[in-house]
């Protein structure tokens, strides 16, 4: 049982009701990107925020061999990142200002960010096309920037464990598909990480991910891997979640050998 | 990395800022040394003449001392107050440490002797009893928001002021409340030399740890899972920085008695003048904060022929200037 990650048996119920019932998973080895699909109130949320410890939960939640629930906030925050849907800076404070946030649990009690981090905190919002916007104030940037300066915040924290709840609500068509390809390059980068996904969007999901997991009331429905199963499994797990779905292999225009899949509600 | 040092706020007009506010505040230092009831001049001073220095060093050096601390600390914990709760409005009293302060100062006017060093010695214990209880409270409490420790001040308020008003029954209306009375109104004009090393001290020292830890203050001030997950020990930090800030606060006001609104006015015009909530905005605070508590006494001393409370400069200024912020509609 030398597996990278594992959530095991966990169930939150919060006033009385049962929002994630004896979810298990496990993940062998970095480098994976996982979805998590499912309707709203299915507990999408409530799971990511379980595995970082954020919800008083059952069960247990191991990274490389550690149970995250023993950890002090600076030991888990070296490990795991959590990417809000949307940040919680509500103070005007530059945007390079919140990148270096990601360097909180690397400083000692009265040390300042060093010139280097500085560095790598700008160099992060290169990477994610906003450096330009380094000296603004985070406060006045419309929802899709906020989303991407957050994720240079990820990027600097080096994390393992990558939480994103919904990390496209605020982007639109091209940045969405952006922001999931620099999630999928961040995870096969060096050292190589794990994401967890909270995603709505299953099309945006099954071109990303190497993993989806189903959730359905609470419950973990299904585990798919879009790679290697078939067509027909998958639509009956959609199914299953959304509704009567048609799951639709097409030929990537880009490259013709490969193929996309689409999914279509059923009118 | 050119573009990096341009994405930096420009430390030179931080600098400007800085050293405007600093002229600002030596000239109202050295107006408050030199406005008071018994003139003394640089010339007195000099020639040693007996009365002009004991009058300088035992009454008007200490006032005015207090006054550049005191403001400073009320400027500084200001700062913090706003930024932790993330509420433009938020003051000493959202824990309640000013209502414990008053209630102390009337138990030391009732009880021990009206005479002002047990006034300053209860004050500072009432207003540190009420901050122990409200973020003894919140520690009891399961919510982990910053609601909790507001809620908790609130009732710590409420049952600070029950105390107070109880006392004000006991009080004799001649002498007792009329001390009372003119204590929550606030003025430095009981201070002396003997009064202030202490609460100087404490304010000193704790204001220099928070511009230090400021780093906490401002990771405090983002939602508390998101500051978790950064690796901020939401619920320790905002102690130690709230116990810190409210030490200043409950050192000042034992002294000067209750000063309204320098808490609420430092902070918003610092912000106003740097746009940001750096560590030198948080300092710029702190001057601007000494800056209005000496013009305020400055005011008190000499506009009429007996001493006015300080706090009726200080409101005078802090009422326009709320009414500015909602009229501009700035949050923060």
């Amino acid at each position: 049982m030398n597996e990278f990650f594992s959530v095991q048996d966990i169930s939150v119920s919060l006033g009385g009701r049962q929002i994630l019932d004896h979810v298990s998973f496990s993940v062998d080895a970095p480098g994976h990107v996982i979805g998590i699909l499912g309707p709203n109130g299915s507990g999408k949320t409530t799971l990511l925020k379980a595995v970082c410890g954020e919800l008083p939960h059952g069960g247990h939640v191991v990274l490389e061999g550690l149970e995250l629930a023993g950890l002090r906030a600076k030991e888990l925050a070296k490990r795991v990142s959590y990417i809000p849907q949307q940040s919680g800076i509500s103070i005007s404070m530059s945007v390079l200002d919140v990148v270096l946030m990601g360097f909180y649990s690397k400083l000692g009690l009265l040390s300042q960010p060093s010139a280097d981090m500085r560095r790598d905190a700008y160099h992060a919002l290169k990477q994610v096309g906003m450096a330009e916007l380094a000296g603004r104030d985070y406060l006045t940037l419309s929802g899709g920037e906020k989303q991407l300066v957050l994720f240079a915040r990820t990027l600097v924290e080096g994390t393992k464990l990558l939480l994103f709840d919904e990390p496209d609500s605020s982007l639109d068509l091209g940045n969405k598909y952006r922001m999931v390809q620099m999630i999928r390059e961040l995870v096969c980068g060096n050292p190589v990480k794990t994401a967890l996904i909270c995603l709505h969007d299953p099309v945006l999901a099954l071109t990303c991910c190497d993993t989806l997991m189903l959730l359905k009331d609470g419950h973990l429905i299904r585990i798919l891997r879009p790679e290697t199963d078939s067509i027909k499994d998958m639509e009956l797990a959609f199914t299953e979640i959304y509704g009567p779905v048609n799951l639709l292999e097409i030929p990537d225009p880009q490259s013709p050998d490969h193929r996309r899949l689409i999914l279509l509600p059923t009118l | 990395m050119d573009s990096l040092r341009k994405a930096q706020t420009d430390p030179n007009r931080t600098m400007t800022i800085l050293t405007l506010a600093m002229t600002f505040l030596v000239i109202a230092f050295v107006s408050a040394l030199s406005t008071g009831k018994y003139p003394i001049s640089l010339k007195s001073l000099r020639n040693g003449d007996l009365m002009a220095v004991r009058t300088f060093t035992i009454l008007r050096l200490p006032r005015a001392l207090m006054g550049l601390v005191g403001g400073f600390g009320l400027g500084i914990a200001g700062f913090v107050y706003q930024t932790v709760f993330r509420n433009p409005l938020a003051s000493p009293d959202i824990i309640g440490v000013s209502s414990g302060a008053s209630a102390g100062a009337a138990f030391a006017i009732l009880f021990v002797s009206a005479a002002s060093p047990s006034t300053t010695v209860f004050a500072f214990i009432g207003g540190l009893l009420a901050v122990c209880l409200s973020l003894g409270l919140t520690t009891l409490s399961p919510v982990k928001e910053h609601a909790s420790i507001v809620l908790a001040g609130i009732a710590v308020h409420a049952l600070a002021q029950t105390f107070l008003m109880v006392l004000k029954l006991m009080a004799d209306p001649e002498k007792q409340l009329a001390s009372i009375e003119y204590w929550i109104m606030g003025s430095l004009a009981g201070v002396t030399a003997a009064k202030i090393p202490v609460p100087v001290l404490i304010i000193l020292v704790t204001s220099i740890a928070i511009l230090l830890l400021h780093r906490h203050v401002l990771a405090l001030s983002v939602r508390e899972d998101e500051a978790r997950m950064l690796g901020v020990s939401v619920r320790t930090t905002r102690f130690y920085v709230l116990f810190l800030a409210t030490l200043t606060v409950a050192a000042a006001v034992s002294v000067t008695g209750l000063i309204s609104f320098i808490g609420l006015l430092a902070p918003h015009t610092a912000r106003l003048l740097t746009g940001d909530h750096k560590q030198s905005s948080c300092l710029l605070s702190g001057i601007i904060g000494s800056f209005l508590l000496l013009t305020a006494d400055v005011l008190a001393k000499s506009l009429a022929t007996v001493e006015l409370p300080v706090s009726i400069f200080t409101s005078l200024l802090g009422a326009p200037f709320l009414i500015f912020l909602i009229l501009s509609g700035r949050r923060h």
